[in-house]
């Protein structure tokens, strides 16, 4: 078992450290002012030589501009801690193992969580299980 | 309803009615006189040319088909007025957020969707009838409508919407075009990612992908290396990262700008940096 990830970016604020205007950036990476937006934002997958201009111009390995979060971290902490309360009880654990989900890795999540655990939070947040975890490819 | 601001609901004018009565006039009024006129000329040519039997055919029997043929005539005229009355009762026109709905029909009801994806062009149409009571027709021109079997089954041709008899066309048309690009056109936010200039954009279209197969060459791979050390096979790595073999060779061979996420996927299969990867050079 696995966490469906996705990259989130932290150009703005690295952006901000060396007080690069957007458009700065994205002329110096050879890109359009909407491109470093929509990276911003984080709804858009770069390629990986704009990453690697921007990571070049920013002075940062790529992996502290674009790094990787579970999908389900960010849904998590968008809910109130009576919706936490309430999935929990219907998953069947305690608040702090459901809590333990966002920081967790994919080798702990393993070890902590039977798939249908899973499969009920998933449930109970509305989101598609496939979109939240992925199976381990069996070899 | 909540969508009652973003519609637009409107019915069609009852100028229509009186320029289709001055039309079917002109037009039978014509057929009536020219039908009454051969009748007496016939009449008239059996009476002079059988001269033998002079008033055979009693001048009464002209009157009288002057009579049919006029009470016909105010027939058709009534009937037509009284139907076209009924017509713009019945028609009945919304503008919504995706599409446009046309309701009509007297006897038989017909209810039209046509949504703005397949809307091509939107004619106004003023016609000599239309200019004497300042109406218009408005045509909605659809992309691969049912033109050739409508014109089969009816003999005419008409668009898919139709609406007649309108006092002011523009505000419709201004309505249309909004919602047309407020709603389906191109996403929110996502407007000037399109090529503004449309004189450039196929300039614009052809150097992207010329940028776009040249980034590629600009970045060294040590994939096969570190594979070889990781003792996976190509095939095997594929799998892993959930891409079809020819992807990754295209990536060993530099001839593929991959994206962030599948540049991501392969070091964790691989189990290592992305600048250990890749290079750009």
């Amino acid at each position: 078992m696995r966490f469906k990830k996705k990259i989130v970016s932290r150009i703005k604020q690295f952006r901000e450290e060396l007080e690069l205007p957007q458009l700065e950036l994205a002329k110096l990476v050879g890109v359009s002012r909407q491109t470093i937006y929509y990276l911003e934002r984080g709804s858009y997958n770069p390629s990986l030589t704009i990453s690697f201009k921007i990571s070049e111009i920013l002075k940062k390995p790529i992996h502290d501009i674009f790094y990787q979060e579970p999908v389900i971290k960010d849904i998590l902490e968008g809910k109130s801690l009576a919706e936490l309360r309430e999935i929990a009880e219907i998953a069947c654990i305690n608040l702090e193992k459901l809590a333990s989900l966002s920081e967790i890795d994919d080798e702990q999540l393993t070890k902590d969580f039977k798939e249908d655990t899973l499969i009920k939070i998933a449930l109970e947040l509305g989101i598609d299980f496939e979109d939240l975890f992925e199976k381990e490819a069996e070899n | 309803m909540s969508n009652e601001k973003k519609s637009y609901e409107s019915s069609i004018s009852s100028s229509y009615k009186n320029k289709e009565l001055l039309k079917i006039t002109i037009l039978l009024g014509f057929i009536a006189t020219a039908a009454s006129i051969l009748t007496w000329w016939i009449m008239f040519m059996i009476i002079t040319d059988g001269m033998e039997k002079p008033g055979a055919v009693p001048i009464e029997v002209t009157f009288l088909v002057f009579i049919i043929s006029y009470v016909v005539f105010i027939a058709i005229i009534t009937l037509n007025f009284l139907y076209n009355k009924a017509y713009i009762k019945n028609f009945h026109y919304k503008i919504l957020e995706d599409h446009i709905v046309i309701k009509h029909g007297v006897f038989t009801k017909i209810v039209a969707t046509i949504p703005y994806s397949r809307i091509q062009n939107i004619n106004i149409v003023n016609g000599v009838f239309d200019r004497l009571f300042k109406i218009f027709t408005v045509k909605i021109e659809t992309a691969g409508s049912s033109v050739a079997a409508a014109s089969a089954q009816k003999g005419h041709i008409r668009p898919e919407g139709y609406i007649p008899g309108l006092k002011n066309p523009e505000i419709i048309e201004k309505k249309i075009k909004e919602m047309m690009t407020k709603y389906s056109a191109v996403p929110s936010g996502l407007e000037d990612k399109i090529f503004k200039p449309e004189e450039l954009a196929f300039d614009n279209f052809i150097s992207y992908i010329l940028s776009k197969m040249r980034e590629g060459e600009k970045l060294k791979t040590s994939i096969t290396e570190l594979r070889e050390k990781a003792n996976i096979s190509a095939a095997d790595l594929a799998e892993k990262v959930g891409v079809p073999l020819q992807t990754i060779n295209y990536l060993t061979e530099g001839r593929y700008n991959p994206s962030l996420a599948l540049a991501y996927k392969i070091a964790e299969v691989l189990q290592c940096k992305i600048e250990d990867l890749f290079e750009l050079i």
